[in-house]
């Protein structure tokens, strides 16, 4: 009997049929189990070794939050290092201050007649 | 179901014999379905081993026993759907590459050698291969896994979870397409055989 004779749906279920028995699954080697379980091993690793380096880096995120959280938190004490001051006034303030003779010492004024 | 869900239940639980249960029940099958989805007999066992890890760290998700074939398929299908992006190698048959396998092919079935010749046997699978080339990759592995596999359009539409309707539709559509690159090869080789 010729598959290409005859109805084209008879004759593509025949065909697939054909390859059905062509297509047969093959066996297993023995090396299936062995390298399945090896895989599963490996990926178990490796996921475990991101979610530990992950742990580790939100540890060390947290410790600098905190750790800057405190700075921040501390009373800072007045340094007389211009650059320490935050404002171009403040450091003006400190550089000339209530004491300063330039700005606080009266004016004299030599009001006789120059010879 | 090749296996009980208390072994499943097992398996979830962490008990490797268990799943080792499981493999060796179904492996032979996965191996079937790969072997006729991606058609390369040597990366057989690859996607197989990447369908059963995949089954492996997902097993805890599954909650009911009568989801699990339907949900080993879809890993099978998205297992293969992942090798063939992966290798992109579809082989792009020209259809007059096709005549000279479709008479091969012909010949084999009508002399009923099919499956005692490794030789035919592989005539008749790159013909299938080169016909099913007429549908999108998707379709492709729908259509085998309906006209090949033998599932029911139950266990397809869990498969795919669409409706019967959408699947009927899609499957109608990819054997239409395949039927017709069937037909045109068919009819270029009769003016040869008559000749």
């Amino acid at each position: 009997m010729d598959v290409l004779h005859g109805n084209s749906d008879d004759q593509l279920d025949a065909l697939f049929r054909a390859y059905r028995h062509a297509t047969a699954a093959p066996n297993p080697s023995t090396s299936f189990m062995p390298v399945l379980w090896q895989k599963i091993e490996a990926r178990q690793n490796s996921t475990f070794s991101f979610r530990r380096m992950a742990n580790a880096l939100v540890t060390a995120a947290l410790a600098t939050s905190i750790a800057l959280g405190l700075y921040m938190s501390l009373p800072r004490a007045k340094s007389s290092n211009p650059a320490a001051y935050s404002t171009y006034v403040e450091a003006l303030a400190q550089a000339n201050t209530i004491e300063t003779p330039d700005i606080v010492a009266p004016v004299r004024l030599d009001l006789s007649e120059p010879q | 179901m090749l296996v009980d869900f208390e072994l499943i239940k097992r398996a979830q639980a962490g008990e490797g014999a268990a799943f080792n249960e499981i493999v060796l029940a179904y492996r032979k099958r996965i191996l079937g379905t790969i072997n006729r989805l991606i058609a390369r007999p040597e990366d057989v066992e690859d996607v197989a081993q990447e369908v059963f890890l995949r089954l492996y760290f997902s097993l805890d998700q599954l909650r009911t026993a009568e989801v699990f074939e339907p949900w080993l398929y879809r890993l099978t299908v998205n297992a293969a759907y992942d090798y063939l992006r992966k290798q992109r190698r579809r082989q792009e048959y020209r259809m007059s590459d096709l005549s000279e396998q479709q008479m091969m092919m012909a010949d084999a079935v009508a002399g009923g050698r099919a499956e005692q010749d490794e030789r035919e046997s592989k005539k008749t699978r790159e013909s299938v291969d080169a016909l099913l080339g007429a549908v999108s990759e998707a379709d492709r592995i729908l259509l085998m896994l309906k006209e090949l596999e033998g599932l029911s359009l139950k266990e397809l539409e869990k498969i795919y979870n669409i409706n019967e309707n959408a699947l009927k539709v899609r499957l109608f559509r990819a054997r239409q397409r395949v039927l017709k690159a069937f037909e045109s090869v068919a009819k270029r080789k009769e003016p040869a055989r008559a000749g």
